[in-house]
């Protein structure tokens, strides 16, 4: 019933889109950098035990927030690199994540997106809960 | 005569020095305070964006764990009342906090409005003073405000995201009103909408070289039961160059959602 009234549009809701009780850690081989508003993205090649590999999206900072938290653009992480990323897995269990902290191979890490919770109202909402 | 003027001499000499000496930010040649530069808002901290962003919430680089983190745009502001909406209109608010702000315009890159930009600490704030108009560019969204000092609002008035501003000063502190506001922005935190009678008002005032505080009243009888006010502040940050912020470049999460609405997939609070 409530599902009818909501605009199926939306980007900065953290809580919507991934599930911060489903933390992830996975380790990959950068294949593409997309340095965009309002999200930029990278592309990882994740292999599983058995040898598949799997293409995974990550989700962060606009570049303007990457630039002031000490990321390079074509610097800082392009293709060919390996990362370790710490994040959480899309609710729909895609390959798909929010990233939060990347690992570089000299031990490196920095922050590519928000603590998780960011932009779904947080703990507490604006009124009271009646 | 030559006492007389000589007493004059002094008296002035020592005006200056005294409002030099009261004055510790810049002033304009009129004397008014002179708010022009990069500023961080929802912070308390002094120096660069760098040093300023170091702990580990929202837009901190994590170098210091025990810094502050700042608000972010679907955050109710800490320690606060709870906005006093209407129960009707508190419903409401809360529908848009159960599909964790699935909702939210600037989702689909429209602009923020007033006090929603002024008061987010993710990304920085430019003024530009000048003694009749003061001009603020936000970084977030790429959205401007050029208040008018001493004016009034037009009697032409078309509801807008980022209303109409006109300023005036009230010794040392910048009042803004703010009306003609459409009804297709949220005030601070998930879900906050209002109505076009939406009022806003808002003083900044320059207490020293790094900080303003920065209050603002929002009133909308047609939401609210009385005026909601936070408490706030703009915070200088030298060095800081605004970027660029194209929202509608790439925006996939539009997308994202579809899919996961069509899928079924749960993500609603209880």
């Amino acid at each position: 019933m409530l599902f009818a009234a909501i605009p199926l549009l939306a980007h900065h809701s953290f809580g919507a889109e991934y599930d911060a009780s489903k933390p992830i850690t996975i380790t990959g081989v950068v294949t593409k950098v997309e340095w965009t508003n309002p999200h930029s993205y990278f592309y990882l090649d994740v292999k599983d035990d058995q040898g598949n590999v799997a293409s995974w999206k990550f989700e962060g900072y606009p570049p303007g927030v990457l630039y002031r938290t000490g990321w390079k653009r074509q610097v800082t992480i392009k293709p060919g690199d390996t990362v370790k990323v710490f994040g959480w897995q899309a609710r729909d269990g895609t390959h798909w994540g929010h990233s939060r902290e990347v690992t570089f191979a000299d031990g490196k890490k920095l922050y590519f997106g928000p603590p998780a919770g960011t932009g779904d109202g947080g703990a507490t909402p604006a009124v009271e809960i009646q | 005569m030559m006492r007389a003027l000589a007493v004059i001499a002094l008296l002035s000499c020592v005006m200056v020095a005294q409002a030099q000496k009261k004055s510790s930010f810049p002033r304009m040649p009129d004397g008014k305070p002179n708010l022009t530069g990069v500023w961080q808002g929802g912070s308390t901290a002094r120096g660069t964006w760098e040093e300023a962003n170091k702990g580990t919430g929202l837009g901190g680089t994590g170098l210091d764990p025990s810094a502050p983190g700042v608000l972010s745009a679907s955050d109710r502001p800490a320690n606060r009342e709870p906005a006093p909406y209407q129960p009707w209109a508190a419903a409401k608010v809360m529908e848009s906090y159960k599909v964790r702000g699935i909702d939210d315009p600037t989702a689909r890159c429209l602009p923020p409005g007033i006090p929603r930009t002024s008061l987010l600490g993710l990304f920085p704030t430019q003024i530009v003073e000048t003694p009749e108009q003061i001009v603020i560019l936000y970084e977030y969204m790429n959205v401007s405000r050029v208040i008018r000092m001493n004016a009034k609002h037009p009697d032409d008035l078309v509801p807008t995201y980022m209303g109409d501003s006109v300023g005036r000063w009230d010794g040392d502190t910048l009042v803004v009103d703010i009306t003609g506001f459409n009804d297709k922005t949220w005030l601070i935190g998930t879900g906050t909408f209002h109505t076009e009678m939406l009022h806003v008002t808002e003083r900044y005032k320059r207490v020293d070289k790094d900080r303003i505080d920065y209050d603002v009243t929002m009133e909308d009888p047609g939401v609210l039961t009385k005026p909601w006010v936070i408490h706030s502040n703009l915070m200088l940050r030298e060095g800081t160059r605004l970027q660029e912020y194209v929202c509608a470049e790439n925006n996939l999460d539009p997308g994202h959602y579809e899919d996961l609405v069509k899928d079924g997939v749960k993500f609603t609070r209880p």
